[in-house]
């Protein structure tokens, strides 16, 4: 990746506030992982949930898909969702706790992994992105990064009282007419039901504008024209910081990793793992010695 | 062999790992040396030139001295013990695959430039076979550590003395101590730990320190106090201000040591490393520890100190440093800019006499270590790119580095003038510095 395509954006070495506050560490992780049954030599897949969510959203299809076709794969739970720690303090919990427990379930992968975000989790994906080396970065449906005050007003427009509950720091609606298109509404229930509570700092969070180190790995960004609750526009924001196009799944909802239509998205995802070049691939010899100090 | 194509990396400790994966990172192609069958360094405990003692945990907080990348488990304590940090780099180096890319067991006995500098003779020998392979390089990274060479003093007396006499570097545990009457020569944090280790398991202990010291708590009100200290920086606090909230809440938590018979410090706050001890102060308190001043000379049984006392002692420990070398480095003086009795570089990490040739490690921070040992790193991968992809900028900004040769990072402060400090860095100056040089090599055209 050149220069240009990073736009100048400016590597963060500082980070006063992760050295003189750090998250506060958590006594438990979930993470749903499923192995090829014989080892592929392809990368692992980590994926990390939005809004409300829990590792379950990517168990129930991705992960048992993911490692039949040859890769490792894993969804963990961010603290205080699904079988993980910290529900008690969800309230004082902030995206940069997120990166956290993402950064630390990376350490325990055999390998550097494709980190796949959705929603919400796109922003704790790109964040983790631009300090940490990872073989490849796939944004599902992402929340912006450039702030959701655009995404907000489409709520409020379409669901008024969405709009209420979410500045008091309810968590957002998790419908199933919100989250799908083309499951039959007993499934679609059953895992609208599932969903759970976010924290209200983490909402309100994603209204902030956030700027971004450079990410050097290569980007797949995924979106539907069908999302109710990331505009169109806003994803291709996103596709567009990174120097890619979006690719458009259209006819699946907001959940494209739940929604029918599930296994075109993942198969996209796994077209784009395919071709990325291996961990610390020589790009070129080092260069027969810089000129000599005269 | 010819690796002209490829970076050698000398040391497989925090550095040298950090430097390896910096450069396969970038997609630079790169080997790396270790003496021992081991990652980790100064870590692996009990290998020849590992200089950590049973007792040793970190003194300074997970957040800033783990890799930025790659922090260490929420299962580690906020100051982990040798034994964690060393099960922490081998993760490191399994994660990144940088196992495969280092020779073990490989000691570097020579590396020489070819026509100047064009590019480098790395020369290792087998330790089991004695074999010596040669191979040439690009360039190379020296990250072979500056704490295990011990600085030996020598005091009048010191060949009639009955005891013994070790150095630091040969403390592994308080096993050596138990039952002995012991005196402990140093207040670095080393000296201070070996104190405190003998405090609890030897007959008597005496600390010898040439002037008075701030001894800094682990923790200060439940956290601990490195990011306290962080949080002033955060706030962007001027160096005043941070003295006076750090003499307050030392005052507040250990108070005047000189009640207890310690030296009252001599220099403000920040002037020398920073100790981190909250055992010493406690020790000395319960008689465990008697502080004396720097030694006058040996007798054959004991010592005499300068203010006229004297000590029956059998076992002198001392804590008293180390000294850097880099004795594989054919003309080191020459190709590190060596002036007086230590190698002056720009930025710490580059030589004004090469563009192949760079350190990492040679930093002494007044905070953790490997969030610097990360960003040197990096900062040499993206001279490296940089060269190879836009020589044009890799020449500017090495002329520009390279004309502040020298130039110290010590946030305002004036250290103590003693070898001690060479090398002594105000982490947030430092930091900031090499985030400077990285977006120069990164977005200059």
């Amino acid at each position: 990746m050149n220069a240009t395509a990073l736009g100048g954006r400016r590597t963060r070495v500082m980070r006063p506030w992760d050295w003189s506050l750090p998250p506060r560490p958590i006594s438990h992780r979930e993470v749903i992982s499923a192995q090829p049954a014989t080892p592929t030599g392809k990368p692992p897949l980590l994926m990390v949930h939005g809004i409300a969510h829990a590792a379950w959203c990517f168990g129930e299809n991705w992960v048992p898909a993911a490692a039949e076709d040859g890769y490792p794969s894993y969804a963990v739970s961010l603290r205080g969702h699904g079988g993980s720690a910290g529900g008690r303090h969800l309230r004082r919990t902030t995206i940069r706790d997120y990166v956290h427990d993402v950064l630390q379930t990376i350490t325990e992968l055999p390998e550097p992994p494709v980190l796949i975000g959705h929603s919400m989790g796109s922003i704790v994906a790109q964040l983790v992105a631009e300090r940490y080396p990872l073989r490849g970065l796939v944004l599902l449906t992402p929340a912006p990064l450039h702030s959701a005050v655009g995404d907000l007003l489409m709520i409020a427009r379409d669901r008024p009282a969405d709009l209420g509950r979410a500045i008091v720091g309810q968590t957002l609606s998790m419908e199933p007419d919100i989250l799908f298109e083309g499951l039959d509404p007993a499934t679609a229930r059953a895992y609208s039901d599932r969903t759970g509570t976010e924290s209200p700092l983490v909402q309100w969070e994603l209204l902030l504008p956030r700027t971004i180190g450079p990410i050097r790995c290569p980007v797949l960004v995924i979106g539907t024209p069908e999302d109710r609750l990331v505009r169109m526009e806003d994803v291709q924001r996103t596709a567009k910081l990174h120097g890619v196009d979006p690719v458009w799944f259209p006819g699946v909802g907001h959940d494209v990793m739940l929604d029918a239509g599930w296994d075109r998205v993942l198969a996209a995802v796994l077209r784009f793992t395919d071709d990325l070049p291996p961990w610390g691939r020589v790009r070129g010899p080092a260069g027969r010695g810089p000129t000599p100090v005269e | 062999m010819d690796r002209t194509g490829a970076y050698a990396v000398i040391g497989a400790g925090p550095h040298g790992l950090s430097a390896l994966k910096a450069l396969l990172q970038n997609g630079i192609d790169a080997d790396g040396f270790e003496r021992e069958a081991e990652v980790g360094g100064n870590w692996n405990f009990g290998a020849e030139n590992s200089r950590v003692y049973q007792s040793t945990h970190l003194i300074s907080s997970k957040p800033f001295t783990q890799f930025p990348d790659f922090p260490m488990p929420d299962r580690f304590p906020d100051y982990p013990s040798h034994a964690q940090i060393k099960e922490y780099f081998s993760a490191y180096a399994r994660h990144f695959g940088l196992v495969d890319r280092i020779r073990f067991e490989a000691d570097v006995v020579r590396v020489a430039p070819v026509d100047d500098g064009t590019t480098w003779l790395v020369t290792s020998r087998d330790r089991a076979s004695g074999a010596e392979t040669t191979s040439e390089y690009a360039g190379v990274v020296i990250a072979n550590g500056h704490n295990w060479n011990p600085k030996q003093p020598h005091y009048p007396g010191q060949e009639s003395f009955g005891g013994d006499i070790i150095h630091s570097a040969d403390y592994k545990g308080a096993g050596v101590l138990r039952g002995r009457r012991v005196l402990v020569v140093g207040a670095g944090n080393t000296g201070c730990d070996v104190a405190v280790d003998s405090a609890q398991n030897a007959t008597a202990t005496w600390h010898s320190t040439r002037r008075g010291y701030y001894y800094n708590p682990k923790f200060v009100m439940g956290r601990p106090s490195d990011q306290t200290a962080d949080l002033l920086l955060a706030l962007r606090l001027p160096l005043p201000v941070r003295r006076q909230a750090f003499k307050a809440a030392l005052k507040l938590t250990v108070g005047d040591v000189s009640r207890f018979g310690l030296k009252k410090p001599d220099h403000k706050f920040f002037e020398t490393h920073p100790i981190v001890n909250q055992q010493l102060v406690y020790h000395v308190g319960q008689g465990d520890i008697s502080p004396v001043d720097d030694i006058a000379r040996f007798d054959t049984d004991g010592v005499v100190f300068t203010d006229g006392r004297r000590a029956d002692v059998d076992l002198v420990v001392f804590c008293t440093g180390y000294l850097v070398t880099f004795p594989f480095l054919a003309d080191a003086e020459q190709q590190l800019n060596w002036q007086g009795d230590h190698p002056v570089l720009a930025l710490q990490v580059f030589t004004p006499t090469h563009r192949n040739l760079f350190v990492s490690g040679l930093i002494q921070p007044d905070s953790g270590q490997w969030t610097l040992a990360h960003w040197q790193g990096m900062t040499i991968a993206r001279f490296i790119e940089a060269a190879r992809d836009r020589p044009t900028v890799a020449d500017r900004f090495f002329r520009a580095v390279t004309a502040e040769t020298g130039r110290a990072f010590t946030a305002g402060t004036t250290y103590k003038d003693s070898s001690r400090h060479y090398y002594e860095v105000a982490h947030q100056e430092y930091l900031e510095a090499l985030q400077t040089a990285i977006h120069e090599l990164e977005v200059a055209r």
